[in-house]
């Protein structure tokens, strides 16, 4: 559940976390564009916003919250998203199928990721 | 009182008829008055003017002798600064950080808090106390002590030093009559300050003697403070296990380990007859430990002695050493020592930023 490490590449648009056995890869724009944060999310699904125009975004740093959480703040700015450990398991678990969704969402709105 | 209050309010608006608007929170206790204003910190130079206006006015108030006016800001930046803030640097050296915890008030929280204080102190290790309880401190009053908080060169609040132990409560700064009126932002700004404005320096275990309940407070608290682990207490009642499981599971939630349960006011010895009562129910807590699969830390018995000794200022672990009631908490500072022990090494991930 808790991560042993948390890596940001050095290029600073992957972010690795480490689990005992295992380990997941995510782009920062992916992370960006599923940010948690009610700015991204709303507060209800259909005030769900499409981020767009994220591709080459960047990871400037990575705070812990408690025990629970880590703040990923990107060089656009953005800095509320809370991301849990769980929420962090769920994005990668469903990596394929978020990301998919994400793209012909954007097709339906006339979005681009540039 | 509230004449008083009616009267300050009428006089702001004399001087200026924005200024009710800008009032956060007044309070009268004591022939002071309280007040705090919201203020724009761009504006500082004007709100420092507008306080002193103020002050000079309220204290012509029959029956006033001082007024005290506070500012503070909430401008959105400093607000979002301040939530998403980790609790850290005034408990830097602060290697861990245990809650004392209960759903329900009145189960004898802060008494546990400061004999483990206490006990944890005996088996070697420097240890600090904190009450969150901002609304009913009572940490003061189980120390016997009321002295002022002096500040340090650096401009940082020294905890109290008692019974070799840090201390620091709400209780130690404001008088002890005087009700802290509060909306729950306030209150989380009081215990961040209390973490991070006291000057804790190096410590072992900081205990942190939490207010009773599960509300925002609370779950903020359990969620920002980086906290080592959490010890819930409950009576044995059903009433008061209710409100425990909840507590369990708000710490579940934001990863904080439960390190166990303690059942206070577990039974009771008369002292003429020695026959033994199960006032609050019979091994209430222990069961229920067992059913949430957390730990069972241990029992304290309801007994004359723990409450005078807390009456008079001086923990039972102090001043009746030999007690089966002490000899009860040196065994439960053992357990959780060594539960925290275990659990150090594989909590906390390494971010690694190349």
């Amino acid at each position: 559940m808790i991560p042993k490490n948390i890596i940001l590449s050095e290029n600073k648009k992957e972010l690795t976390l480490e689990y005992e056995v295992k380990k997941s890869v995510m782009s920062a724009e992916f992370l960006r564009v599923n940010s948690p944060s009610a700015e991204v999310k709303g507060h209800s699904p259909a005030q769900k916003k499409t981020v767009s125009g994220k591709r080459g975004i960047s990871i400037n740093s990575i705070e812990l919250v408690g025990n629970y959480a880590i703040k990923l703040i990107f060089d656009d700015g953005h800095s509320t998203g809370i991301y849990t450990w769980q929420y962090l398991q769920e994005l990668f678990m469903g990596k394929d199928k978020i990301w998919k969704e994400y793209i012909s969402e954007l097709r339906k709105k006339g979005l681009y990721r540039d | 009182m509230s004449d008083v209050k009616t009267l300050a309010i009428e006089k702001l608006k004399l001087l200026n008829p924005e200024y009710p608007e800008l009032i956060e929170a007044i309070v009268v206790a004591n022939k002071k008055i309280y007040l705090s204003l919201k203020t724009d910190k761009t504006k500082i130079d004007i709100f420092t003017r507008i306080k002193l206006q103020i002050e000079k006015e309220l204290s012509a108030i029959d029956g006033i002798d001082s007024v005290s006016v506070s500012l503070t800001s909430h401008s959105e930046s400093m607000q979002s600064k301040a939530d998403t803030r980790a609790v850290t640097s005034g408990i830097s050296e602060v290697r861990n950080i245990i809650s004392v915890a209960s759903g329900k008030g009145g189960v004898g929280k802060s008494t546990i808090s400061i004999n483990l204080a206490v006990a944890i102190n005996q088996l070697g290790f420097s240890v600090g106390l904190l009450d969150a309880d901002v609304y009913g401190p009572s940490i003061p009053k189980l120390v016997g002590d009321r002295q002022k908080p002096k500040k340090s060169k650096a401009g940082k609040i020294l905890p109290i030093q008692k019974y070799n132990i840090s201390l620091m409560s709400i209780g130690f700064l404001v008088p002890e009559d005087s009700p802290m009126i509060w909306r729950g932002p306030m209150v989380i700004t009081a215990v961040s300050q209390m973490l991070n404005d006291v000057e804790w320096g190096q410590l072992d275990y900081l205990i942190v003697d939490m207010p009773p309940g599960t509300g925002d407070v609370q779950l903020t608290m359990a969620q920002r403070v980086p906290m080592s682990g959490a010890v819930i207490v409950s009576t044995p009642q059903d009433l008061a296990l209710i409100d425990a499981i909840k507590g369990i599971e708000m710490f579940k939630k934001v990863n904080v380990p439960i390190l166990g349960m303690i059942e206070n006011m577990s039974t009771f010895i008369c002292p003429n007859c020695k026959n033994e009562s199960h006032i609050f129910g019979f091994e209430g807590a222990k069961v229920e430990a067992k059913n949430q699969n957390v730990d069972f830390l241990g029992d304290i018995p309801l007994e004359i002695d723990l409450r005078e000794c807390s009456d008079n200022g001086k923990p039972i672990m102090l001043s009746k050493t030999d007690s089966t009631v002490s000899k009860k908490f040196l065994e439960i500072a053992k357990l959780v020592k060594s539960k925290i022990e275990d659990n150090s090494n594989s909590e906390k991930p390494n971010i690694i930023i190349n």
